[in-house]
């Protein structure tokens, strides 16, 4: 496979429930058909925001890097937390900075907005195209099974343990059926009052 | 000429569904056009063009052994069709008859149709010389196929394993063939994507001298670690034990399963993240 | 050898200090007073409109400018220079900020931006250090109102109420004496009006003083509406009649 996205594998969801939002990644990083890590986490936390990154894995990791840089920098300047919104913003403009080389990466943003309150997931493609969601948001060479898992389990306004249901279960079975994502999964459940729960997801390791 | 493929029967082609057999080979209808095979190439090489129409399955790991009691058989389940996992349950072993088994990798199409092909082949021997065929001449057949239809984008890697009589005698053989036209007997092979991962396990533990629950353990063992560090083999394991009296099917293990309980049991699997 | 120090660059005199930079705040201490007030619900610019000749336009000439929808400054000193600042943040607003994270610097960042730009021609070769004082006032949701005074040297400070320009000191004094934390933005612009009374020679008029606000958002100023979430901008120049009504209730 000559496609940088599908060198590496990996694929990671996000969901919008009633006060509280989740985010989930898969641990794998392969070369190719050979599985190299079953601990590769995808998913980095920026103050209140938790952002994903699937794709080429040196990407990944060069691009999760920059934003730290860029979001602790914007702390200090400016003396308070970054929304989720302006996260969004922020990561969709360093990617269309790149719009003639692409860093070869598909994000998700979630979070809550810590003024309203209110739950928000997001997406991109590789050069910075925002969607912006109201139920869930998925990348990765999953893709296509994710939406068919989400499409079908997802409810409006979950509680905090029916959305880690979910959302694990989406990963998961979406897992199931691509050869290059599973070895395990995370799943962080980050709820309106400030909770962060890190869960580790046991899958199947063929 | 007088090839095995010239001696056999013309009257194969009965089945509608079949094409009519033309020397005794199915005759399959070739684009008519200067070079075919690169025509078909360019509708099914996914190596070569990610986004062709026509993707065949691709991606398993399979294996076989004699040792003193016999031969194992063991094969995974997955079907790929690039990262696209198509089926969990494929039998990757294919029965041709009570005494001779043929695993299946690359093309599962070609596989399938040609070791089914292959398998009536072997019967349709035993009516007219009223003995089972040997290995040797059932995976000749097999290579001359392969090889009269080689660069036309066939693709299987086989085993074609049994019992023959030799000297008064039933021995164990195995002959590995290929859409090369490969044919080369031995006595420990693994074929596929997972196959150095195999190889690692059987050559770590094998012994002709196992006995016979250890060689099934090795055989599963081989398969199970192939399914962990292959993207493109898993599900679960399908175990065959061949004897001089017929092959014994040992069952199917899911390999999610075993790994679980392998890591427990053996201490292995360490790099597995459980926390 | 002369040529090789022919260049303008600010350097210290023996004595510590940045010769050049005393004489910029000369030029703003010559300059017409302005006037910054923050109330509880609002900030307030103000500041003299000087004109020279009856014959000049006086309503196309403002002095107080829009930086962002919820940022405004006004200047003491050279009027071509703030015009050269006023572009900078406003371009440095939208290229190095609002392009990166789809929404406006706040009021800390617009001026933290501007102060740069103003020290960085306190060190570079072949510029001097900008002639103006600069009063910034605005709004953001996270500190909310927020007043700042930039000097020529490039440092800036938050204040509750000041002023700058010739008659400051007396400016600030009676400031001092008038400012509460109760104040309303009402309140602000009348204080504003009494404290600019002092320094302006002649009758104060709508036409002879300019306010500037940044209070409420001014929905009727967005020039669409339905659009559901969207504010109008909290900056808005007073007209003169806004300000002769205040005046005549003075």
């Amino acid at each position: 496979m000559s496609n940088p996205s599908e060198i590496n594998g990996g694929s990671a969801v996000a969901m919008i429930g009633k006060d509280c939002v989740a985010i989930a990644c898969d641990l794998r990083l392969g070369l190719q058909s050979v599985t190299v890590s079953g601990d590769f986490e995808k998913i980095f936390q920026y103050g209140g925001n938790f952002v994903a990154f699937t794709g080429l894995a040196t990407d990944v990791q060069t691009v999760s890097t920059e934003l730290r840089q860029k979001h602790a920098l914007y702390e200090m300047v400016e003396e308070r937390s970054m929304e989720p919104n302006t996260a969004a913003h922020l990561v969709s403009s360093m990617l269309y900075s790149r719009r003639f080389a692409p860093w070869f990466v598909g994000p998700l943003v979630a979070g809550i907005n810590s003024t309203t309150g209110e739950p928000y997931v997001c997406s991109f493609d590789s050069i910075g195209s925002m969607d912006v969601s109201h139920d869930f948001v998925v990348t990765g060479t999953a893709t296509n099974q994710l939406y068919g898992m989400a499409e079908s389990l997802y409810e409006k306004d979950m509680s905090p343990e029916q959305l880690f249901e979910t959302i694990s279960q989406t990963l998961l079975c979406a897992a199931d059926r691509d050869a290059i994502t599973g070895s395990g999964g995370l799943v962080y459940v980050i709820e309106k009052n400030g909770k962060v729960t890190k869960k580790l997801l046991k899958s199947r390791q063929d | 000429m007088d090839t095995v493929i010239d001696q056999l029967p013309k009257s194969v082609d009965a089945a509608a569904a079949l094409p009519a057999c033309v020397n005794g080979l199915p005759n399959f209808e070739f684009p008519s056009i200067d070079t075919p095979s690169a025509f078909l190439r360019a509708f099914t090489d996914d190596a070569s063009n990610p986004d062709v129409p026509i993707k065949p399955q691709h991606g398993t790991t399979t294996l076989a052994f004699k040792f003193q009691g016999g031969i194992i058989v063991a094969v995974d389940s997955r079907a790929s069709a690039g990262s696209w996992i198509a089926s969990q349950k494929v039998k990757k072993v294919l029965e041709i008859n009570p005494f001779m088994l043929g695993t299946m990798a690359g093309g599962a199409a070609d596989c399938q149709f040609w070791e089914r092909w292959l398998g009536s082949q072997c019967r349709l021997y035993e009516l007219r010389n009223k003995k089972r065929i040997s290995v040797s001449a059932a995976s000749k057949i097999l290579a001359n196929v392969t090889y009269h239809y080689k660069g036309s984008g066939l693709s299987m890697g086989t085993m074609v394993c049994g019992y023959s009589e030799k000297n008064n005698t039933l021995e164990p053989e195995i002959y590995y063939v290929d859409s090369d036209g490969s044919r080369v007997a031995g006595q420990l092979f693994s074929v596929g994507s997972g196959q150095t991962f195999a190889y690692g396990v059987l050559d770590q533990g094998y012994d002709y001298n196992l006995s016979v629950e250890d060689a099934l353990t090795l055989g599963k063992r081989a398969i199970i670690a192939a399914t962990h560090r292959d993207a493109y083999s898993g599900n679960s394991c399908n175990l065959y034990h061949l004897k001089p009296t017929g092959w014994v099917y040992h069952g199917n293990y899911d390999a999610a399963a075993e790994i679980w309980r392998l890591k427990e049991a053996e201490g292995s699997f360490n790099d597995i993240r459980t926390k | 050898m002369a040529d090789r120090y022919s260049f303008s660059l600010t350097t210290f005199s023996p004595n510590g200090k940045l010769i050049q930079i005393e004489y910029a705040l000369q030029a703003v201490n010559a300059g017409v007073t302005s006037v910054g007030i923050k109330a509880q619900n609002g900030v307030v610019l103000a500041t003299e409109k000087k004109v020279m000749s009856q014959l000049v336009d006086g309503d196309s000439l403002t002095k107080i400018s829009q930086i962002t929808p919820d940022v405004g400054m006004v200047y003491s000193g050279m009027g071509p220079d703030f015009r050269v600042l006023v572009d900078k943040a406003r371009k440095n607003a939208h290229s190095n900020y609002k392009m990166i994270y789809q929404e406006y610097p706040p009021t800390r960042v617009v001026v933290q931006d501007i102060a740069r730009t103003v020290q960085e021609a306190t060190q570079a070769g072949g510029v001097r250090p900008y002639g103006v004082s600069l009063l910034v006032a605005g709004y953001d949701d996270n500190h909310k109102f927020g007043l700042y005074q930039i000097d020529p040297s490039g440092s800036y400070y938050p204040w509750k109420a000041t002023a700058i320009g010739k008659g400051s000191s007396s400016a600030k004094t009676f400031l001092e004496k008038r400012w509460n934390e109760e104040l309303e933005l009402e309140d602000a612009i009348h204080i504003t009006l009494l404290t600019l009374k002092e320094s302006i020679e002649g009758e104060m008029t709508g036409d002879n003083v300019e306010i500037c606000v940044v209070g409420l958002p001014n929905d009727d100023m967005l020039g669409f509406e339905g659009v559901p979430n969207v504010q109008g901008p909290r900056f808005r120049t007073l007209s003169s009649q806004e300000i002769q009504d205040r005046l005549d209730s003075l």
